[in-house]
């Protein structure tokens, strides 16, 4: 049901470690707004599009799975068009699909477990501020994931039950019991959770 | 946090989640569609308070970032939060914080009906659409480039949609509290 956007590959970009990556994105995003000769722009596109395809996810699945939001900036620089010079709106247009692949090249070549051990350690500090344990938020992204097939089956269930009583299936009439009923698991679980010593003390 | 509160914050963003996989309303001619999802910051700040439903948002783009699609129409990935509607991903964080915020204030267990649904939709309102908005519009301006009263006006095609969405994230809540509160102004 979740499949992960990683993409298997032994690519330049899969054998980096995650944290170079992560600052490589950031620095290559922040730095594209202050180009804005066309050219470079257009050169930055062409290496990050050359880079996403390199990852070996194939041309039609790549544009495909950022096919929201190549529509979104291709909305954006029409709506650019219309206000600002052809020059300024290819400028915008070039720099964020430059930033777009660049990032999805990072997602697609770094596995869930390099990701959050990257978000592990940045949770370090705040858990020295006595903010958050860094252990909680792996057990909080471990429940959330085992809970979102049992929730879309509960979904499904109630969708059932009211289609057999002959109510109309309807969004707002099932939030409710689809809350109640899965936040009423939380005790149990939490209960499960402390009995089992899961968080320490 | 509790044990309790870090799991009811993790089970809202399953539910978050599965609000994601409801196929969504398109709005004509624009790109983002109405989805169940942005309900979800009206849900979460009304239902489970400021601090939980801010900790449920923040896991959600925590998955978001690590690359899984938990995003209406199966989007996720680093480049959604770094694109030009990344500004309401992190909104919704500080969106639910503050419905949740209000909620707590405006709304308790005792109140008649009507009181409690006032205080869910003013807070549903300010929290759900004011701050999200407020978050979404300046970045989506400076990252498109795209003059920000521009955007602006074009946000105020959302607006019949999200009041649709406060109304229902109000019954909804009221629903919740009337069943099995959660609402603690301690969280």
């Amino acid at each position: 049901m979740l499949t992960s956007l990683h993409v298997e590959g032994t690519s330049l970009l899969h054998r980096l470690p995650v944290k170079p990556k992560l600052l490589g994105l950031m620095i290559f995003g922040l730095g594209l707004y202050f180009v804005s000769a066309p050219l470079v722009l257009g050169a930055a596109l062409a290496l990050t599009a050359l880079l996403y395809v390199s990852t070996g996810i194939g041309l039609w699945d790549g544009l495909k799975r950022l096919r929201p939001v190549l529509l979104t900036i291709a909305f954006l620089a029409a709506v650019n068009l219309l206000l600002l010079s052809p020059v300024e709106a290819l400028v915008t247009t070039l720099r964020l699909l430059a930033i777009l692949f660049l990032a999805a090249a990072v997602t697609a070549c770094t596995t869930i477990a390099d990701f959050m051990g990257a978000i592990t350690d940045l949770a370090r500090p705040l858990e020295r501020m006595g903010l958050l344990k860094a252990a909680d938020l792996g057990l909080a992204l471990g429940l959330v994931l085992r809970f979102v097939p049992e929730i879309a089956a509960r979904y499904e269930a109630l969708k059932e039950a009211h289609a057999a009583r002959g109510v109309p299936v309807r969004l707002p009439r099932m939030l409710g019991p689809l809350i109640i009923s899965t936040l009423k698991d939380a005790d149990r679980i939490a209960e499960a959770i402390d009995a089992r010593g899961i968080r320490g003390h | 946090m509790t044990t309790r509160d870090i799991v009811l914050s993790a089970l809202f963003t399953a539910i978050i989640i599965v609000l994601g996989f409801i196929p969504p309303v398109p709005v004509p001619l624009i790109p983002v569609p109405i989805t169940a999802q942005s309900m979800g910051v009206m849900l979460a700040g009304c239902i489970i308070g400021a601090k939980r439903g801010a900790a449920a948002y923040a896991l959600l783009v925590v998955l978001v970032a690590v690359g899984l699609p938990v995003l209406s129409g199966g989007r996720g990935g680093l480049n959604v939060l770094m694109g030009p509607t990344g500004g309401y991903i992190f909104g919704w964080i500080i969106g639910a914080f503050v419905t949740g915020m209000l909620a707590e204030k405006l709304v308790r267990e005792g109140q008649s009906a009507a009181k409690q649904m006032t205080g869910f939709f003013i807070a549903s309102i300010v929290g759900g659409i004011g701050v999200v908005y407020l978050c979404g519009m300046p970045w989506l301006s400076v990252v498109a480039g795209t003059p920000f009263d521009k955007v602006a006006l074009g946000s105020l095609a959302f607006i019949p949609g999200d009041l649709v969405k406060a109304a229902i994230a109000t019954l909804a809540a009221r629903a919740v509290i009337v069943g099995y509160p959660l609402l603690p102004a301690r969280a």
